[in-house]
């Protein structure tokens, strides 16, 4: 109840929007997220009531992006700038959402929403008041590349959520970055709705600083012939969960996701994936890969539903996972429901630490052993950066994961 | 047997070496010397220690040496890491070369022969210098520009990874190189190019240990010493034509050998 008094009582909120109020009834009867749900019986508790533990801030705090927008074509926003968005050029428009449509819209979500499995947006949602609520509604062709940032601020609790309704025929390269502060939390709800024929190449990079943590949230909703491809990586922090749901409402759409996380010291950081076929013909083509160090625990939680009216549906969901230390922890479960009968479904899962006999290798061509280890470690890390839409020159994730672990 | 007297001092010297794995006797009193502009052959069965010794050699993490020293132009180098031996000028050519996903050949190459020349205060190259050394190396093993740019010898032909062993061989220009098994999964061809290679590669300086269980290598590479092990030791040493003889006589007499040892 802590928290829902926390949000009734702060002091930067006037009134709670009708959104807020929704959701603050829903999280009256569930305060909490069940602790021996299959969503969060591995969470850890001490470090989610940390999450909690700061005060809410829906102040303005001065951010600096981590990579500078050199690129005069690429569009960057801020969620929670408060500027009027309006790009409207001869071959597309990127609107910002009228409120009406927005709670709408936010309003038919919620009606959806089960207490435990989006607990995470009702909380970010109840949090939130408008103006750290961005809509987006884009349309048209040959649209530039587009970067959002959302961001937590020292000692608070921050609350930033992201709506984009991509039109029909419309395709876009899209990079959402989410950064922690020291002690701070942030609560992430993205909801991406993909019309016909449209296509997203979506990368979600977050990182934290010392002990900030991130409860990142994200809601994919697929129409026949869309193609949602996402890169992800997730990477010190104190405590951060990652949350992927996808549902290809009418089937006949494609989806691939290549995600990663890397975990060291204490952290926790964790990832679940559930992608819903709701119709013929879907795809999914699915690698989550973990990197576990210290006394760090990862964890991989994916489910692939295929009820009887996905027939032909074509899923593959891999998890790949390394062990760097005797200390560390990687629970995985990738898991399959398949009611339909014609299907080609596949899973798998692998922990293993680096090869010894690869590092000798290098080693006995003078590659020390923190170069072969990182050399082993950059190929790992290559396959899901390259997914990542961002280009080399402007932010090498690459060097930036090395570097720093 | 090595009588002949030497100018020089020894490039490598292995003394009464004794090694294990998991407790478990390995090498069992290896002695053997090399100087500059020697080739030596290791002949002998499977399991019967050669490739160990190499590994050991080389500094291979999982094998003790329980007595003995390895010596490395006079200097001891027991408790050195493998890429400080690597460094100092000794180079192993795997007899499996381990393939490696995701790394690229080139930059792999790169960043060895860099880690090489930086130790002798040479300047490190960058992408566009090394493509210049590289192509003309590429030359020597009559490998194609293609490989350099795959990952570190995956998908590579058996043929094919014992030339980017020989390539890696040029590259590093090493003081001594102790070929594993180079020639064995090579069609008569490849044995050729490889062994060419070899001997383009070494000189005056340098030594060479070739570890092999074939005449044929041999025969393209005459060796000054050839050595007979078996269960992990050197049982007996001699030149050129000791090959020839365990072709004809196989290995069984090694087994009455150590009997009556």
């Amino acid at each position: 109840m802590e928290i829902i008094e926390k949000i009734k009582t702060n002091k930067s909120i006037d009134n709670l929007t009708e959104i807020q109020k929704i959701c603050l009834d829903k999280l009256q009867a569930s305060p909490l997220p069940n602790p021996k749900s299959e969503q969060w019986r591995l969470s850890n508790k001490s470090k989610f009531s940390n999450f909690l533990n700061y005060s809410v801030n829906e102040k303005k705090s001065k951010f600096d992006t981590p990579f500078p927008n050199t690129s005069q074509s690429t569009i960057r926003l801020v969620i929670g700038d408060n500027c009027q968005i309006n790009f409207i050029e001869e071959n597309y428009s990127i609107k910002q959402l009228s409120e009406d449509k927005l709670v709408k819209y936010i309003k038919e979500q919620i009606s959806c929403f089960d207490k435990n499995e989006n607990w995470s947006d009702l909380l970010n949602l109840s949090l939130n008041c408008t103006k750290n609520i961005l809509g987006l509604k884009i349309n048209g062709s040959e649209i530039p590349p587009i970067e959002i940032f959302s961001h937590a601020s020292i000692n608070s609790l921050n609350a930033k959520t992201l709506v984009i309704f991509l039109e029909k025929n419309c395709n876009i390269d899209l990079l959402q970055v989410n950064l922690g502060k020291d002690n701070s939390s942030l609560s992430q709800s993205t909801f991406v709705c993909l019309e016909e024929n449209s296509s997203v190449n979506h990368g979600v990079v977050s990182y934290g600083e010392n002990k900030s943590n991130l409860l990142n949230s994200l809601n994919v909703i697929q129409q026949n012939n869309s193609e949602y491809n996402l890169g992800s990586l997730h990477f010190k922090f104190n405590y951060a969960r990652f949350e992927i749901r996808i549902k290809q409402s009418k089937g006949n759409a494609k989806t691939n996701i290549k995600g990663m996380q890397i975990t060291k010291k204490d952290e926790q950081i964790s990832t679940f994936t559930k992608i819903d076929f709701h119709g013929p013909n879907g795809f999914l083509d699915q690698i989550n890969k973990s990197l576990a160090d210290d006394k760090s625990h990862a964890i991989f939680e994916g489910s692939i539903i295929v009820p009887k009216i996905a027939q032909k549906t074509d899923a593959s969901q891999l998890s790949r996972n390394l062990l760097l230390s005797n200390l560390a922890q990687i629970d995985t479960k990738p898991q399959l429901e398949i009611i339909a009968d014609d299907v080609k479904c596949k899973h798998g899962a692998t922990i293993s630490q680096l090869n010894e006999e690869e590092l000798f290798y290098m080693r006995t061509r003078g590659i020390t052993l923190t170069e072969a280890s990182k050399l082993q470690l950059s190929s790992y890390f290559q396959e899901i950066i390259s997914f990542i839409p961002v280009s080399k020159d402007r932010w090498d994730l690459l060097d930036k994961l090395l570097n720093e672990n | 047997m090595q009588s002949k007297m030497k100018e020089s001092d020894p490039i490598l010297e292995v003394e009464n070496l004794s090694a294990s794995t998991d407790n478990l006797p390995i090498l069992k009193g290896v002695s053997l010397t090399v100087y500059p502009g020697e080739i030596h052959a290791i002949m002998g069965r499977n399991g019967c220690g050669k490739s160990t010794l190499s590994k050991i050699i080389a500094g291979h993490p999982s094998y003790n040496i329980t007595n003995g020293d390895i010596k490395f132009l006079g200097e001891n180098i027991n408790s050195l890491e493998p890429e400080e031996r690597a460094q100092l000028g000794i180079f192993l050519g795997f007899q499996y070369p381990i393939e490696i996903p995701g790394v690229s050949n080139l930059e792999f190459l790169r960043v060895s022969t860099n880690a090489r020349r930086k130790f002798l205060n040479k300047e490190e190259l960058d992408t566009f210098d090394f493509e210049e050394l590289v192509k003309e190396k590429l030359e020597i093993v009559k490998m194609d520009h293609a490989f350099l740019s795959r990952s570190v010898n995956q998908g590579f032909s058996g043929g094919e990874k014992k030339r980017n062993e020989i390539l890696q061989m040029a590259l590093l220009e090493p003081k001594i190189a102790i070929l594993d098994e180079t020639d064995s999964g090579l069609d008569i061809d490849a044995l050729r190019i490889v062994a060419s290679g070899i001997k383009k590669i070494s000189n005056a300086q340098t030594g060479i240990i070739l570890i092999t269980h074939y005449q044929r290598l041999l025969d393209e590479i005459k060796p000054n010493y050839v050595h007979v092990m078996s269960d992990g030791q050197i049982i007996k040493t001699g030149e050129s034509d000791l090959a020839l003889e365990l072709e004809k006589k196989g290995y069984e007499w090694t087994d009455n050998f150590i009997k009556e040892t």
